[in-house]
C-alpha cells in the first residue's frame, strides 16, 4: 500500500500546466549542472589516457587532445615497470581481487546474522553491545597499525594475504552490523512473533523471513565493502611485501617520482583500471542504493 | 671493459661461492625493502637484483612508493611483528636511532675483506658505523648545494653565475627587471629546507654546524639565523606565485628552457634533466650555491640500505652479498649514473661510465671541500639531526615561506622555540 | 535431557552468534584503544616502549602550531564536509524524486565517485585546481587571461578546496540512502498535506524530510567518520599544505608515529581525535537516552 500510494504522488504534477513546465525546467537544468561538475573529473582522466605526456605537460589537464594513441592503456595493464617487474598493474589487479573477494563475503555475512541479533532478539544490555561494534567504524586506520602489525605476528599471519582478509573483515564487520542493523529493524517484529508462536527458531526465522527480505541491504555491504577494502591503501601497503601488493600501491607507485618524469597518461589508464571493478559494482548494485528500504515487505 | 667487468663478476661470484662452502650450504637471499618503485631508481634497483642474482642469490624486493612514512610504517609494522627486514633503505641519524632500538646484522667482516674504511668518505663512515660496527652499506653521494641556471637568461642579460648572496641578489633584481622570474621553485616542506639549508650554510658555516649538524637552540635564535630568514624572505620575492603545489621536476623545466633563472636543489636534478633530453653547458649550467666565505662547498646527503639481524642463516648470507654488491664498483657506476648523484666510494674513476661533468665535478667538490674542513651533512635531507628536530623545523622553515607576515626575527624564535618543545 | 540442553542453547542462540564479533570487537575496539592511551603516556619513540613516560607528549602536542591548526581543521572541515554532503545529497535525492526520466544514468552520475579511491579523488582534483594545469589554465589558454581559479594555493581557501572535493566524493552516497529514504515514506501522509494546501517545499520540508530522519541520523555516522579519518585525500590534494594551512589531525597521527619516530607523541594525537569524537558522540548518546525515556515516560 505504501508503494503504490507513494507513486501516485508526483510532486511536479501541482499547478498550472505552465507551471509545471517551467518545474521541471529547472529540475532537469538542476540535475545537468550537477551532473558535469560530478562527471568532469572521470572525462578528464579519460581523456588524459590517450594523450602523449609532451603534449599533457605543455598544454595542461584541460585540454582537447590533438594526438590521441591506446598504447598507454596496454603498457598501464601489461608493461609499465612498476615495483621490481615490468608487467603493469596487471599482477597488483589480482592480488587486491584476492584479498578483497573474501574480506567482502565474510564481513557481509557476520554483518547480516550481527543485524538480524540485534534488532530482533533484544536482550540486557544489546544497545551496548550494538554500540561497542559501531565504535569500530571511527578508529583511524593510523592509530590501529601498530596493534594489528602486533597480533597478525603473534598469529602468525603477518606479511600474507590472508592476514590482511582478517583484518578488513573485522574492521568490516562495524560497517555491515550498523547498516544491517538499522535495515532490519523495520522489519515489523509481529513477523517474528507470529514465526514464534508458530514454533519457528532462530535460524528459521533467518531463513525464512530475514534473508529474503534483505538483498538491498546484502547489496548495499557488499558494495561499500567491496569499494572500501579495494580502495583502501595504508593497511594493503604495509602489511604485504613483495609481489604481494594491492593495486593501489601501484597506484602510488606512480606519483612517488624522485627522478624522472611522471607518466601522466599511463598513470590516468592505471586509475581506470584501478576504478573498474568498483565502478562495474556499482553500476550493477546501484538501484539496489535507492531501493526502499521496506520494499516489498510487509503489509 | 668486458674482461674487467668480467674480472669483477668473477671476483663476486667467488666470494659468493666461499661464503656458501663455509656456511653449511645456506643460500643466499633477500628482500630489499625500498621507496623507488617506479623510474630511474627503480631501474637501478632492478639492475642491484641482477648482480644480487648473477652472484648467486635469490633477490626479492618490497618496494614501498608514497611517502617515506609509509616504508617507515612498514618497517615498524614489520620489527612490532617480529619480522625486521634483512634490508632496508634508512640514512643518516635513523641508522643510529634504530641501532639503538633493533638488533642489527654486523658487516665488520665483509667491511676489513673489501676494505670499505679505506675508500667510503670520511663523513659518511661514522654514519654507517653508529656503534663502531659496520650496519649499513652506503650507495651513493649526493651534493645539496648545487645552483642551476639558465644558460639563456644568463647570456641574454650579460651576467655571470653569482658566487655570494650580494651577487646573487643583485643578479636577481638585474633578472626580475628584466621581466624574468628569477628563482623556480615548488613549494614543499623538504624543497623549501633544501633552499634553507644552503643559505644558512653559504651565509655562515659555523651557523650551520651549531644549528642545523649539533641542533643547538641558541645558535638557532641568534642574529645569524634572523640574517639567514630575511635573505630567505628575499628569495621568495624572486619567485613567481605560483610555488604552491609546483613539483620540484616543473621547477627545474622552468629553469631549463629558459622561464626562470636560478634553480637551487641537490644532484638528482641532473638525472631528470638528462631524462629530458637538456644538456648541461647548453641549457643549464652547474654551480655551488653562493657562499660568503669563499671556497668549495659540499652538503652531503646519502642513501644507505641497512640491515637488521636476522635468524634465517640463508637472509644472513644474503646481507652480506647484498652489502658486497651495493659496494663494488660496478653497482656504484650504475647505480649513480642513473641517480645523477656519485659514488659512495672515492676510488670510481668518474670520466668512464657516463658520468656527466657536473657529477665529475661534484666528486672534485667533495675532496676539495674535505681538504678544506668545509664538508658538512644535510639537515633538510635528513643526515644530520634526528627526525623529531628536522621535522619541526621543516614545519616553521616552510610555514616562513609561504606566509609572509611572518618575520625573520619570529622565525627564528619559532624554530628555536620548535626544537625545544620536542625535548 | 537432550531436549533440555537443546533448548537451553538455543534460548542462547543470540548471544552465542554474537560472541565471535564481540570477541573481536572488543580487541579492536577496546583493547587497541586502551593500549594506545597507555602508549601515549608510554616512552615510546622508534617502536612502542610500555615504560611509563608522563603526559609531556600531550603538552609538547598542544604547543606544536601545526597540531592546532589541523584540530581546528578537523572541526572545520568535518562540520562543512558532513553539513555539506548532507545538504547536496537531499538536494539530488530530492531532484530525481521528482519522477525524472532516466533515473538510473542520474543516480550512476551522482553516486561513482564513491567508487573512486581517495587518492586518486585528491590527484585528479588537484590536477583540476592547480592553476598551472587545470581550470585556470584551460580557461587563461581559451583567452579569459585574469581567470582565477588558484583557491587550492591560498592558505585562507585550500581547505574549503578540500571541503568541495570531499563532497563530490561522498554526496552521492547521501543521496542514494535519502532517496531510498523519500521513496519509503507513507503516500498517505503527503496527500493529507496537499489536501490541506500546502505547498511542494512546504511538503518536503515539513511532512516528508522530519519523517526520514533515522536515515540522516545513518549518513551523518558514515560521513563523519570518513571526516575524522580523512587522510588520503588531503595527502594527495594538497599534502596538507599551502604550509600546514590544510593539515588534518589523522596525518599529524601518521606522521609522528613514523616519519618522526615519536609514537607516544603520536599516540597522544589519536587519543585527541578519540576525544574530538567524544564530544560530538556524547551529546548525541546523552541525548538520545533522553529522549527515549520521554516517550517511555508519555507512554507509560
Amino acid at each position: 500500500m505504501a508503494e503504490t500510494a507513494r507513486q501516485s504522488f508526483d510532486p511536479l504534477a501541482t499547478g498550472s500546466r505552465s507551471r509545471q513546465l517551467r518545474a521541471r525546467t529547472i529540475v532537469y537544468a538542476l540535475l545537468g549542472f550537477f551532473a558535469l561538475l560530478y562527471l568532469s573529473p572521470l572525462l578528464i582522466i579519460l581523456m588524459n589516457s590517450y594523450r602523449p605526456l609532451a603534449e599533457i605537460v605543455r598544454e595542461g589537464f584541460i585540454s582537447g587532445p590533438e594526438t590521441m594513441s591506446w598504447r598507454y592503456w596496454g603498457e598501464a595493464w601489461g608493461s609499465f615497470c612498476l615495483g621490481g617487474s615490468c608487467e603493469g598493474v596487471s599482477r597488483y589487479f589480482y592480488n587486491t581481487l584476492v584479498m578483497t573477494v573474501p574480506a567482502t563475503i565474510l564481513s557481509t555475512a557476520f554483518g547480516v546474522v550481527n543485524g538480524y541479533v540485534l534488532s530482533k532478539w533484544r536482550f540486557r544490555h544489546d544497545t551496548w553491545v550494538f554500540g561497542l561494534i559501531t565504535l569500530g567504524v571511527f578508529l583511524p586506520a593510523q592509530m590501529t597499525l601498530l596493534p594489528w602489525a602486533f597480533v597478525l605476528g603473534k598469529i602468525g599471519l603477518s606479511n600474507s594475504l590472508a592476514g590482511l582478509v582478517l583484518v578488513h573483515t573485522v574492521q568490516g564487520i562495524s560497517f555491515t552490523t550498523l547498516f544491517c542493523r538499522n535495515y532490519f529493524v523495520a522489519v515489523p517484529d509481529d513477523l517474528i512473533k507470529a514465526a514464534r508462536i508458530d514454533g519457528a527458531g532462530f535460524w528459521r526465522i533467518f531463513r525464512r523471513i530475514m534473508l529474503p527480505l534483505s538483498p538491498p541491504i546484502l547489496i548495499v555491504c557488499v558494495i561499500w565493502q567491496f569499494t572500501g577494502i579495494w580502495n583502501e591503501f595504508l593497511y594493503g601497503a604495509v602489511l604485504t611485501s613483495g609481489a604481494n601488493q594491492p593495486i593501489t600501491s601501484a597506484i602510488v607507485a606512480f606519483s612517488g617520482s624522485g627522478t624522472g618524469e611522471r607518466h601522466y597518461n599511463v598513470e590516468a589508464a592505471a586509475v581506470i583500471f584501478a576504478a573498474l571493478p568498483p565502478l562495474f559494482i556499482y553500476l550493477i548494485g546501484g538501484k539496489y542504493f535507492v531501493r526502499g528500504l521496506t520494499s516489498g515487505a510487509v503489509k | 671493459m668486458k674482461s674487467h667487468r668480467s674480472v669483477r663478476m668473477s671476483s663476486l661470484s667467488a666470494f659468493a661461492v666461499v661464503a656458501v662452502a663455509t656456511t653449511a650450504q645456506a643460500e643466499p637471499k633477500i628482500n630489499m625493502m625500498h621507496q623507488w618503485a617506479q623510474g630511474s631508481e627503480a631501474e637501478a634497483i632492478a639492475k642491484l637484483g641482477e648482480m644480487f642474482e648473477a652472484a648467486g642469490g635469490s633477490w626479492e624486493q618490497t618496494a614501498i612508493s608514497g611517502h617515506t612514512s609509509d616504508m617507515l610504517a612498514k618497517l615498524s609494522a614489520d620489527i612490532v611483528a617480529g619480522n625486521a627486514p634483512p634490508a632496508v633503505q634508512l640514512k643518516g641519524p635513523e641508522i643510529a636511532q634504530w641501532s639503538a632500538v633493533g638488533t642489527m646484522a654486523d658487516l665488520d667482516d665483509v667491511a676489513a675483506e673489501e676494505g670499505w674504511d679505506d675508500v667510503v668518505a670520511p663523513e659518511l663512515v661514522s654514519v654507517m658505523k653508529p656503534d663502531g660496527n659496520w650496519v649499513a652499506a652506503p650507495m651513493n653521494i649526493h651534493r645539496v648545494n648545487w645552483l642551476y641556471s639558465s644558460k639563456a637568461i644568463l647570456d641574454e642579460l650579460g651576467l655571470e653565475v653569482p658566487t655570494s648572496w650580494d651577487e646573487f641578489n643583485a643578479a636577481c633584481d638585474k633578472i626580475m627587471a628584466a621581466g624574468h622570474t628569477c628563482i623556480a621553485h615548488g613549494a614543499a616542506d623538504w624543497s623549501d629546507t633544501t633552499t634553507f639549508d644552503s643559505v644558512v650554510y653559504g651565509m655562515d658555516i659555523d651557523l650551520y654546524r651549531k644549528a642545523f649538524q649539533d641542533g643547538d637552540v641558541e645558535a638557532m635564535r641568534g642574529q645569524g639565523m634572523v640574517d639567514a630568514f630575511a635573505q630567505l624572505r628575499k628569495m621568495v620575492g624572486y619567485m613567481d606565485d605560483g610555488i604552491n603545489g609546483r613539483s620540484w621536476e616543473q621547477s627545474m623545466t622552468m629553469t631549463m628552457t629558459g622561464e626562470a633563472a636560478f634553480f637551487l636543489m641537490g644532484d638528482w636534478t641532473v638525472a631528470s634533466a638528462n631524462l629530458a633530453g637538456f644538456k648541461e653547458g647548453e641549457d643549464y649550467l652547474c654551480n655551488q650555491t653562493p657562499v660568503d666565505w669563499g671556497g668549495t662547498g659540499f652538503i652531503l646527503n646519502a642513501d644507505s640500505v641497512v640491515f637488521f639481524g636476522q635468524e634465517d642463516p640463508d637472509y644472513v648470507q644474503g646481507q652480506k652479498l647484498l652489502a658486497s654488491t651495493i659496494m663494488s664498483p660496478e653497482f656504484q657506476v650504475t647505480f649513480n649514473v642513473a641517480k645523477g648523484s656519485i659514488p659512495s666510494r672515492t676510488d670510481v674513476d668518474l670520466s668512464k661510465g657516463g658520468f656527466t661533468g657536473c657529477q665529475q665535478q661534484g666528486l672534485a667538490d667533495l675532496k676539495a671541500s674535505a681538504a678544506e674542513d668545509t664538508l658538512v651533512r644535510s639537515m633538510a635531507h635528513n643526515m644530520t639531526v634526528p627526525q623529531k628536530y628536522r621535522g619541526a623545523m621543516m614545519e616553521v622553515i616552510t610555514e616562513f615561506v609561504a606566509d609572509d607576515s611572518i618575520t625573520p626575527e619570529e622565525a627564528a624564535e619559532q624554530l628555536a622555540e620548535a626544537v625545544e618543545l620536542q625535548d | 535431557m537432550q531436549p533440555l540442553l537443546g533448548a537451553r542453547l538455543s534460548r542462547w542462540t543470540p548471544q552465542l552468534v554474537l560472541v565471535p564479533t564481540l570477541a573481536a570487537a572488543f580487541v579492536y575496539v577496546v583493547v587497541f584503544s586502551v593500549w594506545t592511551l597507555w602508549i601515549s603516556v608510554s616512552q615510546s619513540t622508534l617502536l612502542p616502549n610500555m615504560a611509563y613516560g608522563g603526559f609531556g607528549e600531550y603538552a609538547a602536542l598542544w604547543q606544536s602550531k601545526r597540531w592546532i591548526v589541523s584540530y581546528q581543521n578537523l572541526f572545520l572541515f568535518g562540520a562543512l564536509y558532513v553539513l555539506g554532503s548532507l545538504f547536496v545529497g537531499t538536494l539530488l535525492a530530492i531532484l530525481i524524486d521528482q519522477r525524472v526520466r532516466f533515473e538510473s544514468v542520474w543516480r550512476t552520475i551522482f553516486l561513482y565517485p564513491l567508487a573512486i579511491s581517495f587518492i586518486v579523488t585528491g590527484t585528479v582534483w588537484r590536477w583540476i585546481f592547480h592553476p598551472q594545469t587545470g581550470v585556470e589554465r584551460a580557461l587563461s589558454d581559451m583567452g579569459w587571461l585574469s581567470a582565477n581559479v588558484d583557491w587550492i594555493t591560498d592558505r585562507d581557501m585550500a581547505l574549503y578546496v578540500v571541503v568541495f572535493t570531499g563532497i563530490w566524493h561522498a554526496s552521492g552516497f547521501a543521496m542514494a540512502l535519502i532517496l531510498a529514504g523519500l521513496r519509503s515514506v507513507d503516500g498517505d501522509l503527503i496527500k493529507a498535506a496537499q489536501i490541506d494546501g500546502a505547498s511542494m517545499p512546504r511538503i518536503y520540508r515539513c511532512v516528508v524530510l522530519p519523517t526520514i530522519w533515522p536515515i540522516f541520523v545513518a549518513v551523518t555516522v558514515v560521513l563523519l567518520q570518513f571526516a575524522i579519518k580523512t587522510y588520503d585525500l588531503v595527502v594527495a590534494l594538497t599534502q596538507g599544505g599551502p604550509g600546514v594551512a590544510t593539515t588534518v589531525p589523522a596525518i599529524v597521527v601518521y606522521d609522528l608515529m613514523f616519519e618522526r619516530g615519536q609514537i607516544a607523541q603520536g599516540a597522544a594525537a589519536a587519543v585527541m581525535i578519540l576525544a574530538a569524537l567524544a564530544i560530538v558522540l556524547v551529546p548525541y548518546v546523552v541525548w538520545t537516552s533522553w529522549r527515549d525515556r520521554k516517550q517511555g515516560a508519555a507512554h507509560g
